[in-house]
Formats: C-alpha cells, structure tokens, sequence
C-alpha cells in the first residue's frame, strides 16, 4: 500500500512524454515476441519491454514500497525473460499472465536478497486495508489496465493519462493540448472503447 | 475521480455507457501506472557471456585440456572416494534456445576450497561443450569439458573457485564464445 501511495503524491500527474520510449507501430503479438526472444532476438525484447516496463514497476512499486528496489526488480524481471523466454509455453496460458508470473518471482526474489532493514517484523494490518486476496486482485487489476493502456496510439494514451490522473478538466486538457473540448471528449470515447476490448476478460 | 459524463459526453448507446462505465471504473481501480525513470527508458542489455580473449589460441587449447585432465582426474577421485555429501547444497538452473535446459548440482566443498559438481544437460546438439562461471556477463573462469552424444547426459565436474566472486554460469560449445546455456 505505501508503495502505491508513494508515487501518488506526486499528483497532478502529467504525463511526460519524453521519458516513454516512442510508440512503434509494431503489430507482433506478445506471444510472437516471446518466440522470437527465444531465439535471441534483441529487437522483440526491445518491444516487449516498451511494452510492458511500465507495468512491471508498477507493480514492484506496489509490493517493495521503494523505488530503487522496485527498478532493481524491473531490470531483474526483464533480464529473466530474456534468459527463459523459450520456457513460455502458448500452450499454457496467455503471455500477459507468464510475464506477471515472472515479475512477480522477480519482485519475491528482490525481496528475498534485500529484506528492508526497517521492517523487523511484518507490520500489522490496518482494519481498512485490503486483505491479501483482494491485494492480488487489485494488483493483477493495475497490470491489465497498464499493459492495455500501452497498446493505446500515443495521442489516446495521453489523453487517458491526463483526463485520469492530472487532475486537469476536460476544458483544460483541450486548452492544454490545443484541441477543440469536442476532439478530446471524442478521443476519449474512443481510447476508452479500445480499452474496453483489450480488457474484455476483465469486463466480464 | 470524474465521472464519465464529463470525460466522454452523455449521448451513448445504454449498451456502449455501460462497457465504458466499467472500463472507466478499473482506470480508477488501478491507479496511475509509474513514469519510468532515466534508468529505464531503454531495455536492459540481455545477459550475455562476452569471452575474455587469451592471448594466442594454443593457450587456449592448452589450458582447456589441463582444466579437462584436472576434471577428469576429480571425477575419479570424487567417484571412487565418495568424497562430498550425497546431496547438493545448492542446484543451479540453465536454459537456452529449442529446450535445452541443464541442472547443476553443488556438493559441499572440500577443505581445500573445490565445489563438486554434478551437471546434468538435455536437449543440447551433439558435441563438446564447456562450463563457465561468468563475472558482469564475462566468461571469467573455465570449470571443464564435457561431450553430449543424444539425449540426457550427466558429468561430474568440479570448481576450484571462491563463487561468492562470480555471478552466473554458462556453457559455450567448445571453443566457442557464444554461451548456449545461462543461468
């Protein structure tokens, strides 16, 4: 939990661009990356951490509260995919759910090799925090909706970002971006009608 | 968080309002996903075995054939003395490409400093091979030779080494610089 509201309070969230690598018009699917990483394949490694760095810090940030640990462990979910892609069985589930699978083997193994010297024992839980089945859930929540907010065109996702978490109105996010308040209410329809697609197993 | 009205406008189907309606409420639920710092713009370099290059190559093979006559020399000696606990203090996973996978099974060490080991590799092409521990992605230093004809094949190897100085271990086909098994 302090993980998540640790990098909470840096809101109004703008979205800075020049820190996400650029959207690529790449129509690979995961799993087609994940069997050409197999092969030894750097430039689908490359896309799939564009596509999915971010959702791996998240939630690193969410389970280490720290994020020094948290990037430690994003470079260490990454570095196991490249060593064990060819384990990546289609077979067996969807790629999104191996690559949580591995994040999260990563994130237990950071944690396993630093124990945060402040914490002696595991803190007691507060009455209003989210037990631990509902923890999973909502972390298995946030790395869905990240990883599909990724697969956003680069003018939707920004959108999205903005009208969710900067705090900004619709009428300042046109004046911001310099669009009529028509145009940004139509592209946010339509990125959240792409989000509701990728998300279908969610939406139930 | 807005309500979906505001964001989208109110004059959509009962039918799409309501997809969005539950799309609107997971990006509540999940939060913002982290801006990635300066340190994570780029993926990170795939670990990868880089060799240390010997001097001349006859050094090389001179020192590959001492490392196998001093494996092969333990392996006699451990075989026959029973030396080591029967079961390893720690087992070391490998993968690489088209399913080879390897096990490498560490035996208590000796007084003297040795670490027995047990390797057990499948799915590896016919031919000689070698394992090495690797520093910082190098090949640092060599722990024998061994050959795989078909099918599983299991050698008892040994290292001489203090592993707290390395960080990973790897098998290259012999003479060869690109690892086809990493940890």
């Amino acid at each position: 939990m302090d993980a998540a509201v640790a990098y909470r309070t840096d809101l109004p969230f703008v979205p800075r661009r020049a820190s996400i690598l650029a959207m690529s018009p790449d129509a690979r699917t995961d799993v087609e990356l994940l069997g050409l990483i197999a092969g030894g394949d750097r430039l689908a490694f490359e896309e799939l951490y564009r596509r999915y760095a971010r959702s791996v810090l998240g939630i690193a940030l969410r389970r280490m509260g720290d994020r020094g640990r948290a990037e430690d462990a994003t470079q260490d979910t990454f570095a196991s995919i490249w060593r064990s892609a060819s384990r990546y069985d289609p077979a067996r589930g969807r790629p999104a759910s191996w690559l949580y699978t591995v994040a999260r083997n990563a994130i237990v193994d950071g944690l396993r090799r630093k124990p945060d010297p402040t914490v002696a024992d595991a803190p007691d839980m507060a009455a209003g925090d989210p037990g631990p089945l509902e923890a999973v859930e909502a972390e298995w929540v946030s790395w869905r909706v990240h990883r599909a907010i990724e697969t956003l065109p680069e003018h939707e996702r920004s959108l999205v970002e903005l009208a969710y978490w900067s705090g900004m109105s619709q009428s300042e996010i046109a004046e911001y971006l310099g669009l009529p308040l028509g145009t940004v209410k139509t592209r946010t329809r339509a990125a959240l009608s792409r989000l509701a697609g990728e998300l279908e197993d969610e939406l139930g | 968080m807005t309500e979906l009205d505001d964001l989208v406008g109110n004059d959509l189907e009962p039918g799409e309002r309501a997809r969005l309606e539950r799309v609107h409420a997971l990006l509540g639920r999940a939060g913002p996903p982290p801006e990635l710092p300066h340190a994570l713009e780029r993926a990170p370099e795939p670990p990868s075995a880089r060799v240390i290059p010997f001097p001349r190559r006859y050094r090389y093979t001179a020192l590959a054939a001492a490392v196998v006559a001093a494996c092969a020399l333990f392996g006699v000696g451990y075989l026959a003395g029973g030396a080591g606990g029967s079961e390893p203090v720690r087992t070391v996973a490998m993968s690489g490409p088209n399913q080879a996978t390897a096990d490498l099974a560490l035996f208590e060490k000796d007084a003297a400093g040795n670490w027995p080991m047990k390797l057990t590799v499948s799915g590896l092409p016919e031919g000689r091979y070698e394992l090495w521990l690797t520093r910082e992605g190098k090949l640092a230093e060599p722990c024998g030779a061994f050959a795989v004809v078909a099918g599983e094949t299991t050698v008892p190897l040994n290292a001489p080494y203090s592993l707290k100085a390395f960080d990973g271990w790897v098998v290259v086909p012999a003479n060869e610089k690109t690892p086809v098994l990493t940890t």
